[in-house]
């Protein structure tokens, strides 16, 4: 390889880190593969050759600006390197090429934009003045997720390191990877099929029914490109709280709304009167094999 | 002269203020500039709701917060005497999912935080041990992913899963999965042996006495070393006062002021912002200069984290450690490390204990929603120490939500009486690079102090 790898710099503005931590939970030899592929020359809990202040004031371009956290101008709350996360983020911005953000907090400002006294919290998009934007090589990649899973950051990385440009939805995230929905690939699909509701703590039922499973309306690819390699929350028992969409968190995020023993919101794409009648003829059938426990 | 340094490379930023004479650091600082606000966002969420926020407060400890809120939640139910009931199975999953992330944890500070500082010292070449690139921070971080597998056997992934719930977990696992999370331990057992101690687990936990220092070898042999070469064992001293508010199958709670377990009283804990700056700006005078709160515990400050957990648990080898090193750099990192061995091979047994025919999940009978004015507490031991929660509702909502995090406890601001726990570890170092490394040992995690 005499071709020289593309750099990437990694920074955390307002955060839980735990986009860090689920980067460091990928699969160990894709990141072996991506750490080969890239030059990976700055994060700030990780690297130790340079500073954060080294990067900004190095003449070199960026190739991949990696940022994980909300952004605020507000020094008050929050000043790292001692500015603003929002002056960094510029500075940084004019030297990169693409402009990645990484998690629900920098898509759009997540759960950090609850905090309500500081209000200019907002994730990349909004933070970002327009003539710096401009400067980029493509428009800012939302990969959202609270975490984002790792490998929706190497497919990313190495996408764009091939084709460079991507396919990105409405929200700014990449088709390809939050093209279907979350309940896409869950194993109990079947159950959401028949509509058997679920309860917590069992392997059996579906979770759209009582303990608020957004799956249905939320774009990700959490059952296709499975969690740690082996699992994702719903196929646990745990109901998907929808943290890939613009409008994560939300409220009384364990249960479903209903009417009259409706769910309020039916799957996407789907017009309620249909889902009603479907879900009435669907309940006729009383499937043993469903109703039984899947082991004793 | 006073320096002002950034420390980086901890989780989170953190900036130390350090007043020198003689050479020697004569007064220390540190300041936490960062503030999310996460007990003012749940104010006014629904109960359960907080299952989703608190485990986001940090992302390296979320299943500590997840199971202290859950646990206080549950406490709630007590206080109205509303009888909840937990399986064994649940309790076990929830305290087997809490120490995987405590695992993964520590293996990830020792090799990411603590070796290349150490290792600096010393030579500019980090070798196997160099960030990204060198063979031993590759495996230790495959080894640390492999091991946060097993959580996400039970949890549906890590990090930031909630599958605790009031009434148990959510999950419901079948013996093939608990097989697969001993396999997934296995790994960490294999990379403690090979790798971070160079003698086998079950020699290891035989450890008792400072000659068994000499049996180390690999990782912990290399870091012993370069301790004493560059007098990490004398540097890092604090005020030698310990507390551990939890219980688990490996920890005992208690507190040690000059050698005494006493039974720990909880409402003794007071919380202080003295120091801390408000959110009402005109509050903000000039004594005050972090977002971090000060706790003490009648009137004292107090360490904790693994190396209060090991002496209050008696656990010999690090007590015999402490007893010639106090509570220095080298004791406070071995502690750590140690604590690593105890909690695979406790884990191991939690597993081997669960009856798969207990239910995993009973709901309560009246909704969290449904209850006008009730208070929970709960106490849990994190990877960094014991954590502490404290909810109010009224009229089925969060009214006030209290976190107190094991780096509160450890990183605070002094007060009037004394010096905190870090500040007084701190004085005393000969340079900045040992002052940084004195911080480090407790384990720096901005984002918990000031949440
Ligand atoms: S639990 Fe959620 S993801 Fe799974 S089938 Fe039901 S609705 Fe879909």
């Amino acid at each position: 390889m005499n071709e020289k790898k593309p750099t990437v710099v990694w920074f955390s503005a307002i955060t839980c880190n735990g986009n860090t931590h689920s980067l460091l939970s990928s699969n160990s030899s894709k990141f072996e593969l991506f750490l080969k592929n890239f030059d990976f020359i700055y994060h700030g809990s990780l690297t130790i050759d340079k500073s954060l202040e080294d990067i900004i004031k190095n003449q070199e371009q960026i190739d991949f600006l990696l940022v994980e956290g909300a952004i605020s101008s507000n020094q008050k709350f929050f000043t790292t390197s001692n500015d603003s996360t929002k002056n960094i983020l510029e500075k940084l911005v004019q030297k990169s090429k693409y402009l990645i953000a990484v998690g629900s907090c920098a898509s759009f400002g997540g759960i950090h934009a609850k905090f309500t006294q500081n209000d200019d919290v907002c994730g990349l998009k909004d933070a970002i003045e327009e003539e710096n934007k401009k400067k980029l090589k493509h428009p800012i990649i939302n990969l959202s997720g609270c975490p984002v899973h790792p490998e929706w950051i190497f497919q990313t990385l190495f996408s764009l390191k091939n084709f460079k440009e991507i396919s990105l939805d409405d929200e700014g995230r990449p088709k390809e990877l939050y093209g279907t929905l979350a309940h896409h690939g869950c194993t109990r699909n079947e159950y959401f099929e028949w509509k058997i509701e679920g309860n917590f703590g069992q392997k059996e039922g579906c979770l759209f029914y009582n303990q608020g499973c957004r799956a249905p309306m939320t774009h990700s690819s959490c059952n296709k490109i499975l969690w740690n390699d082996i699992n994702s929350k719903t196929r646990a028992g745990m109901p998907c709280i929808g943290c890939t969409e613009v409008d994560f968190p939300r409220n009384n995020m364990l249960e479903t709304k209903k009417n009259m023993g409706i769910p309020l919101e039916v799957p996407l794409g789907i017009s309620k009167r249909a889902y009603l009648s479907i879900s009435g003829v669907a309940k006729t059938f009383k499937i043993d094999r469903l109703h039984k426990k899947l082991m004793e | 002269m006073k320096t002002v340094d950034l420390v980086e490379r901890i989780e989170g930023e953190a900036k130390l203020i350090c007043s020198w004479k003689n050479n020697k650091v004569s007064d220390a600082r540190i300041d936490f500039l960062n503030f999310r606000g996460f007990e003012y966002i749940l104010e006014e969420k629904s109960p359960l709701d907080a299952l989703i926020y608190t485990p986001r407060i940090c992302g390296i400890c979320g299943q500590a917060h997840l199971k202290a809120t859950v646990e206080a939640l549950e406490n709630i139910y007590e206080n109205i005497n509303e009888k909840i009931e937990i399986s064994n199975k649940a309790k076990l999953l929830r305290q087997i999912g809490l120490n995987i992330e405590i695992i993964d944890s520590h293996i990830k500070w020792f090799y990411l935080f603590i070796m290349p500082d150490i290792i600096k010292l010393n030579s500019s070449d980090l070798g196997i041990y160099a960030p990204l690139k060198g063979k031993r921070w590759l495996e230790a971080c495959k080894t640390a992913s492999e091991t946060i597998k097993a959580l996400a056997i039970i949890g549906g992934q890590w990090p930031h899963t909630s599958y605790m719930n009031v009434g148990g977990v959510m999950s419901d696992p079948t013996r093939m999965d608990l097989i697969n999370m001993q396999n997934y331990l296995q790994i960490a057992i294999d990379f403690f042996e090979d790798s971070v101690s160079g003698v086998s687990l079950e020699d290891y936990l035989s450890f008792d006495s400072l000659n068994d220092l000499e049996k180390l070898d690999k990782d912990m042999k290399y870091f012993k070393d370069l301790c004493f070469k560059y007098h990490l064992n004398v540097y890092g001293k604090s005020h030698n006062r310990f507390i551990s508010l939890a219980e688990s199958n490996l920890f005992r709670s208690g507190k040690i002021k000059q050698k005494i377990v006493n039974k720990i009283d909880l409402s003794k804990i007071a919380e202080s912002n003295e120091y801390t700056f408000s959110l009402n700006e005109k509050e903000n005078i000039s004594k005050k200069h972090t977002w971090s709160k000060l706790v003490t515990y009648n009137d004292n400050f107090f360490e904790t984290g693994p190396l209060a957990r090991a002496i209050i648990s008696n656990r010999r080898f690090i007590k015999e450690l402490h007893k010639s090193f106090d509570d220095s750099v080298f004791t406070r990192v071995m502690a750590r490390v140690d604590e690593m061995a105890f909690l695979i091979n406790d884990t191991k047994s939690l597993i081997s204990q669960i009856d798969l025919l207990e239910n995993s999940f009973i709901k309560p009978k009246i909704s969290l929603n449904d209850i006008e004015k009730a208070s929970g507490l709960s106490v849990v031991e994190a990877c960094r120490g014991s954590l502490y929660h404290k909810i109010d509702i009224e009229n089925g909502k969060i009214k006030a939500y209290d976190v107190i995090t094991p780096t509160v406890w450890n990183l605070g601001p002094s007060n009037k009486k004394e010096k905190g726990i870090a500040q007084k570890a701190i004085i005393g170092s000969p340079n900045i690079e040992i002052a940084k490394i004195v911080l480090r040992s407790f384990d720096v995690c901005s984002v918990c102090t000031t949440h």
